[in-house]
């Protein structure tokens, strides 16, 4: 296992990957390795190991093998549908992942989060073909167990904050936006990984600001490129989002 | 979103949104055949992946490729996010996409019926 302040290094130079990709690899390696609300570091790190041999099955590759926890079944199974049986991810489905033994609405959207980011980070290495990035250390510490305040139904199958319900500590997660989409709101009952979700987002696309900008960003691929591939994308895994 | 960035672009008149759905219809965006083909080769590990990271090195570049892969990255959580969640579609997004959504297929995604 690496340090995060050593990982993602790209270092043969292959391709020229902009700093500002690796700069936010390590904080989500930091994420990963933290105690978040509900999992320990050392679980969400086995969340990230079960995403890895997720991924491996649906690709016939070796088993990476588990990580340093033992999660709930539930949970491990939740890890393996979102990876791998994405179109069956149903209301039903959450609702009983949910209530299983050791599972929770807020257990699931961190579990989700972690699924997500961890996810995208190994595409983008498997679209480079760049060998996968050891996971962290575990660093210790407990679970706050903290919900937020402002959470209440809002269409989603989880509870989710509106911009207008955000208290002092959250206040940051929509970048102090009056409005905000249903996507970016979908795991505030995790505000962490809200911020991870636009750290990320604005380090492998564009940020929240130059989404509503009407400017061209100062990116390489143009405006409609970027677009057309997160259209291809989308259609590919089917998603009417 | 494609569609505005089309229009702000001046290229408005030679998208075809089929472009999205259907790898065998140009879009209409520029190198947006070749973009589409890395896109599908990422999501699906295809063997044609390593020959079509080298054309975009070639033909665009290779911060172009790079670019790709981020955004390929970036939509494969996305996508993870709005169905693991059954989010609603947006009100602007449903008032801006109704009329093509009938029309790309949209409606019969499985995940249509999370997302009312």
């Amino acid at each position: 296992m690496t340090t995060t302040t050593e990982a993602f290094a790209y270092a043969d130079g292959t391709w020229p990957v902009l700093e500002r990709v690796p700069e936010a690899h390590r904080r989500s390696w930091t994420m990963l390795a933290s105690a978040g609300e509900w999992w320990t570091g050392a679980e969400r790190i086995s969340i990230a190991a079960e995403c890895r041999r997720a991924s491996a099955l649906v690709d016939g590759r070796p088993d990476p093998g588990r990580g340093p926890a033992v999660l709930p079944d539930a949970a491990t199974f939740a890890v393996h549908k979102l990876i791998g049986d994405l179109p069956n991810v149903t209301r039903d489905w959450y609702d009983e992942t949910i209530s299983a033994e050791g599972m929770s609405d807020a257990h699931y959207i961190e579990l989700l989060g972690v699924v997500v980011h961890v996810w995208s980070i190994d595409e983008f290495h498997r679209a480079l073909s760049i060998d996968l990035e050891p996971l962290p250390d575990p660093i210790p510490g407990e679970p706050t167990r903290i919900r937020p305040a402002g959470i209440r139904a809002n269409g989603s199958w989880p509870p989710t904050i509106l911009p207008e319900d955000l208290h002092e500590t959250e206040a940051d997660i929509y970048g102090g936006s009056e409005r905000t989409s249903n996507v970016r709101a979908a795991m505030s009952l995790h505000p962490d990984s809200v911020r991870w979700l636009s750290d990320l987002f604005d380090a492998h696309y564009l940020s929240w600001v130059e989404i509503q900008s009407v400017q061209e960003p100062f990116r390489v691929l143009t405006r409609p490129q970027r677009e057309l591939v997160a259209a291809r994308v989308s259609a590919l895994n089917e998603c009417f989002y | 979103m494609l569609r505005e960035s089309s229009q702000r672009s001046g290229t408005l008149d030679s998208l075809n949104l089929q472009g999205t759905v259907n790898p065998d219809t140009d879009s209409g965006v520029a190198h947006g055949s070749l973009l589409t083909a890395f896109a599908e080769a990422a999501v699906r590990q295809t063997d044609a992946l390593p020959g079509l990271r080298k054309r975009i090195a070639t033909e665009l570049g290779p911060q172009e490729l790079v670019d790709a892969a981020g955004i390929v990255a970036n939509f494969q959580r996305m996508v993870r996010i709005a169905d693991g969640c059954g989010i609603p579609l947006d009100d602007f997004t449903r008032e801006a996409t109704d009329d093509c959504r009938e029309e790309l297929g949209i409606h019969e995604y499985a995940s249509a019926a999370n997302t009312a």
